[in-house]
């Protein structure tokens, strides 16, 4: 790790000669919401925005895709053809929601669709601005020190920028007449400094603490049923959350032939499809069982097999739900034994 | 290894005629569509028709005189499989959204009045499963080209297609749509079969609900939030009703008492 320093009239020329890497990405917003989009410069991005609306696990798994071609003999793969990508202004929050997927697609069992997106995709990450639904303080993700290859924190007239990776040193290399080694005693108070302010920007009610031991007491509580009367089985909040990971497989065929594709695509515990078995037998037939092992799954039982909740709190199961269903709501009615208005 | 061509039949009852439509407009596939299968009846496509033994029936529309349910059970009994197609054949349709309120005859009268009809002695209107045993359902308003075409080469090639069960919903956040319902506007999204690429909430239009209930739909959750948000009763039930049919009639009669208790 090795923090550097650069004006910030900089970027846009040091964001040009980055894309002789790959594709230059980032937050776009257009009428009033917020995606990655790609771009041809700084100017095309808003840096200003709290959240995209589909975090950025998209480009590293994305929601439908082809994994291979098949015919009678054998299969071909269909990796080789992503496309070299940088992207550009991830959060905290959604740098940590990598770093959770890469323990899932990458760790016991090496996926390659997903080991062969994060190769070639660049995170560079940018220090965000807090809004109400921001729960990052609760999970431990507010500040972030590994998973990217670059992270610039603005500090007002520079950039602090972190290297993560040789990769990202290969990009600072391209420029190095834009960045400096030379940090001094006010680097270190105006970080400090923006540390404390960011800390102070949280409003949202939540405190995680105590949440293993709170599931384990709350399995059977009826909360869960008052919970599931109001989900809309919709499944929003499994596709903007950054750390759901669940997959569908379907193959097509070509229309008369033995041949055609094995695809792959975001599928959610929360559907009742998903649980079905073998013989039509259903686990969680019941809305009730589906949130509770949503959650469960977040809070309780991700902690006991990695040390940290699978919830990075990036607030958008607190904008997507339309029943008010999320991380907070749930929990604060787990321990208060009541479901709020 | 080749197969046989499958032998199929399509066949239209009380409908727009669109999801047949939809098969005629799958252009650059017409033809490996006729290729790849033996078209033994098809009336709206062709006039040299047998009508035989099948190996799929791909049946439109929904059953509404004494006629058509005479002619839906001839279809069965010479097909090894039927497929709904269209949500008029696997829910009802617009014409089934007052399913089962026992006002029939009187919405008949009304229409009708004493006129002598000498077609078909009408019946309500229902869909197929109401009659016969229907092997699967491929919803749509028209139904989609894709999933259609995706269906068909799967039973071609004998294998089981697979139908998106979940609702509008995933797509539609695939898309990265902002949710309609959180600004207020009646969406029928979360009870509705996707599949179509959720193409109306991606031109800022709620969902209609046109291709029918989903697998695993809370109808009493979305009365409940559309309430909230100022809708009343009478045009939630109208407008949940309107293409849900036989797949939501039981859901809504139980919405009915619960609210009458309250
Ligand atoms: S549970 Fe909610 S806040 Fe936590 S990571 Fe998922 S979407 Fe973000
Ligand atoms: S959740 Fe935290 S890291 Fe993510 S955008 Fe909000 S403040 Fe930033
Ligand atoms: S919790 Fe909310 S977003 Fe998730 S499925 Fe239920 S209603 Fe939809
Ligand atoms: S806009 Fe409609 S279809 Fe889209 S997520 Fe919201 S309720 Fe579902």
């Amino acid at each position: 790790m090795m923090i550097l320093k650069m004006k910030k009239e900089d970027l846009p020329a040091f964001l040009e000669s980055a894309k002789e890497w790959g594709e230059l990405w980032g937050p776009t917003t257009k009428d009033g919401k917020t995606s990655y989009a790609k771009v041809d410069s700084l100017s095309q991005m808003d840096l200003k925005a709290t959240r995209t609306v589909i975090p950025p696990k998209k480009f590293l798994y994305p929601p439908r895709f082809t994994m291979f071609d098949f015919d009678e003999e054998g299969f071909v793969e269909r990796t080789g053809d992503v496309p070299k990508r940088i992207l550009f202004g991830l959060h905290p929050c959604d740098v940590h929601g990598i770093l959770i997927m890469d323990k899932l697609f990458l760790e016991t069992y090496k996926d390659p669709y997903y080991a062969e997106r994060r190769e070639k995709t660049l995170l560079l990450g940018h220090s965000c601005i807090p809004d109400d639904k921001c729960m990052c303080f609760a999970t431990n993700t507010d500040f972030v020190a590994e998973g990217f290859d670059l992270f610039f924190t603005d500090l007002k007239m520079f950039y602090l920028v972190w290297v993560g990776s040789s990769k990202g040193h290969d990009l600072v290399r391209m420029r190095a007449d834009l960045f400096s080694r030379n940090l001094d005693k006010n680097d270190i108070l105006n970080y400090t400094e923006y540390r404390k302010w960011k800390t102070a920007q949280f409003k949202a009610k939540i405190d995680l603490t105590g949440m293993p031991d709170i599931f384990e007491l709350g399995y059977n509580s009826p909360i869960w049923d008052e919970l599931g009367e109001k989900c809309l089985s919709c499944g929003q909040c499994s596709m903007v959350c950054p750390t759901c990971n669940c997959y569908n497989v379907v193959d097509e065929v070509d229309l008369g032939t033995a041949e055609g594709t094995r695809d792959r695509f975001w599928d959610s515990c929360m559907f009742r499809e998903y649980s079905v078995v073998a013989g039509g037998h259903n686990f969680r037939d019941k809305r009730a069982d589906r949130l509770r092992l949503w959650y469960t799954h977040k809070l309780q039982a991700f902690i006991g097999e990695f040390g940290k909740p699978a919830c990075v709190g990036c607030g958008r199961c607190v904008a997507t739900c339309p029943v008010d269903i999320n991380v907070a709501t749930v929990s604060t009615a787990l321990k208060e034994q009541e479901v709020g208005k | 290894m080749t197969r046989p061509s499958p032998k199929i039949g399509v066949y239209g009852f009380t409908g727009c005629a669109g999801d047949q439509l939809m098969i005629l407009n799958c252009e650059d596939q017409l033809v490996d569509l006729f290729g790849a299968t033996e078209i033994r009846s098809f009336v709206m496509a062709k006039s040299d028709n047998h009508e035989a033994e099948l190996d799929v029936a791909l049946v439109e529309g929904s059953i509404s005189t004494e006629a058509q349910l005479k002619h839906l059970k001839d279809i069965r009994e010479r097909s090894k499989v039927l497929i709904a197609i269209g949500t008029c054949a696997c829910w009802g349709g617009p014409q089934a959204m007052k399913l089962g309120d026992g006002k029939f005859e009187e919405r008949y009268k009304k229409v009708y009045g004493n006129a002598k009809i000498t077609v078909s002695k009408a019946i309500e209107g229902q869909p197929l499963d109401a009659f016969v045993k229907v092997d699967m359902k491929i919803p749509g308003c028209p139904i989609d080209k894709q999933e259609f075409l995706k269906s068909v080469s799967k039973l071609v090639a004998g294998k089981h297609p697979y139908l998106l069960k979940s609702p509008v919903c995933l797509e539609c956040k695939w898309k990265e749509n902002k949710c309609l319902l959180l600004d207020g506007k009646f969406c029928a999204g979360p009870l509705t079969k996707g599949g179509c690429g959720a193409v109306c909430p991606s031109h800022n239009l709620p969902c209609v609900g046109c291709w029918g209930p989903t697998d695993d739909l809370n109808v009493s959750a979305e009365y409940d939030l559309l309430k909230e948000k100022g809708f009343v009763p009478e045009e939630i039930i109208t407008k949940i009703r309107k293409f849900g049919g036989s797949g939501v009639m039981e859901l809504v009669k139980n919405l009915e008492k619960k609210e009458a208790k309250k």
